[in-house]
């Protein structure tokens, strides 16, 4: 297991050196530069010297190997270097809306495993009864609403109009209850069909047909589907937790949360190349570090893993 | 079976890391509505406590939303400025009025030499909110430091400055500058207490009616009282702005009366807000942000300009844009004596006349063509400041006189066909009037070496032109030679005006004051806000 580990640690370097060239390249194609976008704000004009200038003092006017050379040279030291953009550390502008979004992320998937299980359980169980028909259908209908309308549904129902919680909340429990539903419930409709396939591919084996034969009580059938179905629903929950945790721009956006995806769409707006190179190193090795964690974790939930790792 | 309960306790155990998370959060957020990082200022402190002395009667409150946010209330550098003015935290020598007029603020006075190098300025006795006097050598001092960590005003270095006692302070420029009042209603030239300052990201020790309380870098500003503001008595106890993105946010925030007010209300939101007069305020006035397109000299000759400067219509473009603009003659407010210019009313039928003049001829297929090539207009726009709305209606009016037009959307205009020249009609929008003169925005547009020259219209006479409103000194000749330049631009059919910006505010019924009737967009609370 450790040598595993330790395997995949070391691809995520290649990783990290694969994707940090890449979007660097992409950054650098890619029309404007941060002089530009910084310059001119505010809509205001600014002449071709001032503009000049700026991009000296950015180190823009070098060429597109020496800005990366030396982009990963200081990254190397764990020096990601300043924003462009207001010149504040890029490590300190990442961490703060990491802890943000993983605040936002961890509570949501959370919420959404919690409530997603149970119903899913029950689908499966109860399959084609009016009560599937009706889960099915309401998590149809919470996977196909946008993010965006979710938020706004959200807001006028229990802000404007119950006066339940306020629309300007900061970054607080009460703060954090709507941006979590609303992102709660596209994944909760994810999970519950996702989860109820799998419960139904299970209860559909040979093993649950012979333990009712024998007579095994619903609920040890009902635990060892569950036990059988555990690394389907890892794989599904960490696939969501890597994906969130670069952040929901939308919900990030209307809440006004913090978080890592409206730090990277500005940035992208900004082309403030270190944050962006920053941000895709950092999402880089939380998907990678998630995905290592959910690998690991089948070998600890399946022993069957452990003992073929053993033949 | 044991795996499943170890999955539960995992999750449970989550759950629990969580919920102390959350609760921690909110320790610090139960005592404050704008906690988490937020800095106390120690200039609050210390007015705090000069505040509890002075009365008890329950504070007066207003809360508003702002949609751009800075991570820094440092004066003098980037844009920062324009949001310690709109905080009501900073102050210049001069400001612009309601109506663009520069009136003095941190100078009472102010004369220029005979040779107009030399200008001359006698402060007010104006105090910063740490008690601390102003002086010339703390303004010059400013002025240094902002040609130092801010690019657009390095020519600030190139002044020689002097102060003669404590109030009279000299600025000598190396040539005529009759634009020096005007530059001194930027936001960025507000004053710091330097000295005082202690941290200039969160806490500045400025001039201004309100203090920094506490400044959230995610952005929410709470700004108290200036127990000592040196202007006058300041009506609101604390004033909250909130950092909102988001156009519906906004709306269903001032709908559940969580705020007070907002500038930029969207069509949409003005409607419903206008639907309630007796619970909101609408203010709606021009402003300084301009809509306009270039016309390519180079690729379009005389004719097909006239004809499509015959065809935009600024008003249906108003009007479809549900008066969130006003349609433009030029670049300036007709308000303005620098923006008494005027342009042909839209004639369709004319357009269709000179198209044929020019050998033209209507095809079968609704286009006007010659010699086989159906006349085409690639117009360039970016999705934003609804210019992508505009490119569209254009391309309907263009339809409608016969003309195709090929619609290119950029990213990012300046990179692209403003810089490389390749459109036919470009869209652009920018802010034409900074401080009430008019010269930022002819030079930025017409001269020679202005990223527009390669439309075509920029000329040697009208680079002499340009060069003389740069040195003139009188305000009159100035605008005539401005209403001359402009002219000309609209005659060429070099240039279309399309829209100016209006800026619309809501404000709950009550308020006022929050510079709701000024045209630009970096002067916000004072002291005479004020909430019934």
């Amino acid at each position: 297991m450790g040598k595993y580990v330790v395997r995949r640690l070391l691809h995520v370097a290649w990783i990290m050196l694969a994707v940090s060239f890449l979007t660097f390249l992409l950054s650098y194609l890619s029309p404007g530069d941060a002089a530009m976008k910084k310059l001119n704000a505010q809509g205001v004009a600014v002449s071709e010297e001032v503009l000049e200038k700026t991009r000296e003092n950015l180190g823009l006017n070098r060429s597109f190997i020496v800005q990366y050379a030396d982009w990963a040279w200081h990254a190397l030291r764990f020096d990601l270097g300043t924003s462009f953009k207001d010149g504040f550390p890029v490590s300190e502008k990442l961490l703060k809306g990491l802890k943000n979004t993983a605040l936002l992320t961890v509570t949501a998937i959370l919420l959404a495993f919690l409530i997603s299980l149970p119903l899913a359980v029950i689908c499966a169980i109860k399959k084609d009864s009016w009560l599937d028909h009706l889960i099915r259908l309401v998590s149809f209908i919470g996977n196909s609403l946008p993010n965006f309308l979710i938020s706004v549904l959200l807001i006028y129902f229990l802000c404007v109009k119950a006066k339940l919680l306020p629309v300007v909340a900061n970054n607080s429990v009460r703060g954090l209850i709507l941006p979590c539903v609303a992102l709660a419930i596209p994944i909760c409709s994810r999970f519950i069909r996702q989860f109820r396939a799998e419960f139904l591919e299970q209860l559909g084996k040979p093993y649950v047909a012979g333990a009712r034969a024998r007579g095994v009580k619903s609920r040890y059938v009902l635990w060892n589907v569950l036990h059988n179905s555990s690394i389907a629903i890892l794989t599904i929950v960490g696939l969501s937790v890597g994906t969130l945790l670069g952040g929901s721009v939308v919900i990030e956006t209307i809440f006004r949360w913090p978080g890592l995806g409206k730090l990277a769409m500005d940035a992208i707006t900004n082309r403030d190349y270190p944050v962006i190179q920053g941000f895709v190193l950092f999402t880089s090795v939380i998907y990678v570090l998630v995905n290592l964690i959910t690998d690991v974790s089948y070998h600890l939930i399946d022993p069957r893993l452990q003992e073929r790792k053993g033949e | 079976m044991k795996s499943i309960k170890k999955l539960c306790r995992l999750v449970l155990v989550l759950s629990l890391l969580l919920c102390l998370t959350a609760c921690a959060s909110s320790a610090g957020d139960s005592s404050d509505p704008a906690s988490g990082s937020s800095v106390d200022s120690p200039a609050s402190s210390q007015n705090a406590g000069n505040q509890g002395q002075v009365d008890n009667a329950e504070p007066k409150t207003m809360n508003m939303a702002v949609s751009f946010f800075y991570p820094s209330l440092d004066v003098h550098k980037d844009y920062y400025g324009w949001y310690t003015s709109i905080y009501g935290i900073s102050e210049t020598l001069f400001r612009v009025g309601d109506d663009m007029s520069i009136q003095p603020l941190l100078a009472k006075s102010h004369s220029v030499s005979a040779d107009g190098k030399t200008w001359t300025f006698e402060l007010a006795d104006a105090k910063f909110s740490n008690g601390t006097a102003l002086t010339a050598d703390m303004v010059i001092k400013n002025y240094k430091r902002l040609a130092e960590v801010n690019e657009r005003f390095a020519y600030l270095a190139d002044f020689t400055y002097a102060a003669e006692g404590e109030k009279t302070l000299k600025i000598t420029t190396p040539e005529i500058y009759p634009t020096m009042l005007s530059d001194l209603t930027s936001p960025e030239l507000g004053i710091m207490d330097l000295d005082g300052t202690k941290d200039f990201d969160n806490a500045p020790v400025c001039t201004g009616p309100f203090v920094v309380r506490t400044f959230d870098v995610d952005g929410t500003v709470v700004v108290d009282k200036n127990a000592q503001y040196w202007n006058g008595n300041v009506n609101l106890d604390t004033v909250t702005f909130y950092y909102m993105q988001d156009d519906d946010t906004k709306l269903n925030a001032m709908q559940a009366g969580d705020i007070d007010g907002y500038t930029s209300v969207t069509a949409a939101a003005k409607e419903i807000f206008a639907a309630d007069p007796s619970t909101y305020v609408l203010t709606v006035i021009p402003a300084t942000r301009l809509q306009f397109y270039v016309l390519n000299k180079n690729t379009l000759d005389d004719k097909v300009r006239a004809a499509i400067n015959l065809t935009v219509d600024g008003s249906e473009i108003a009007a479809y844009l549900g008066g969130t603009v006003s349609a433009a003659v030029g670049p300036f407010s007709a308000s303005a004596p620098y923006g008494q210019v005027k342009k042909p009313a839209v004639d369709t039928a004319k357009a269709k006349t000179l198209l044929e003049e020019d050998g033209y001829v209507m095809g079968s297929d609704g286009y006007y063509a010659k010699n086989g090539k159906t006349l085409t207009v690639n117009v360039c726009y970016y999705a934003a400041r609804s210019l992508d709305t505009i490119a569209v209606i254009m391309q309907d009016e263009f339809k409608n006189v016969g003309i195709k037009a090929n619609l290119t959307v950029q990213e990012d205009p300046d990179a692209t066909y403003v810089a490389t020249g390749d459109y036919d009609l470009a869209l652009y929008c920018m802010i034409a009037d900074k401080a009430g003169d008019p010269y930022y925005c002819v030079s930025a547009l017409f001269r020679q070496d202005s990223k527009w020259a390669l439309g075509g219209f920029a000329n040697a006479q009208i680079e002499a032109l340009i060069n003389e409103l740069q040195y003139e000194t009188d305000v009159n000749k100035r605008a005539k030679l401005a209403n001359q330049i402009v002219q000309a631009s609209i005659d060429d059919n070099a240039f279309g005006y399309v829209g100016l910006f209006n800026k619309t505010t809501v404000t709950s019924n009550g308020l006022t004051g929050i510079a709701e009737n000024c045209p630009f967009d970096f002067y916000g609370v004072t002291a005479a806000t004020d909430k019934r």
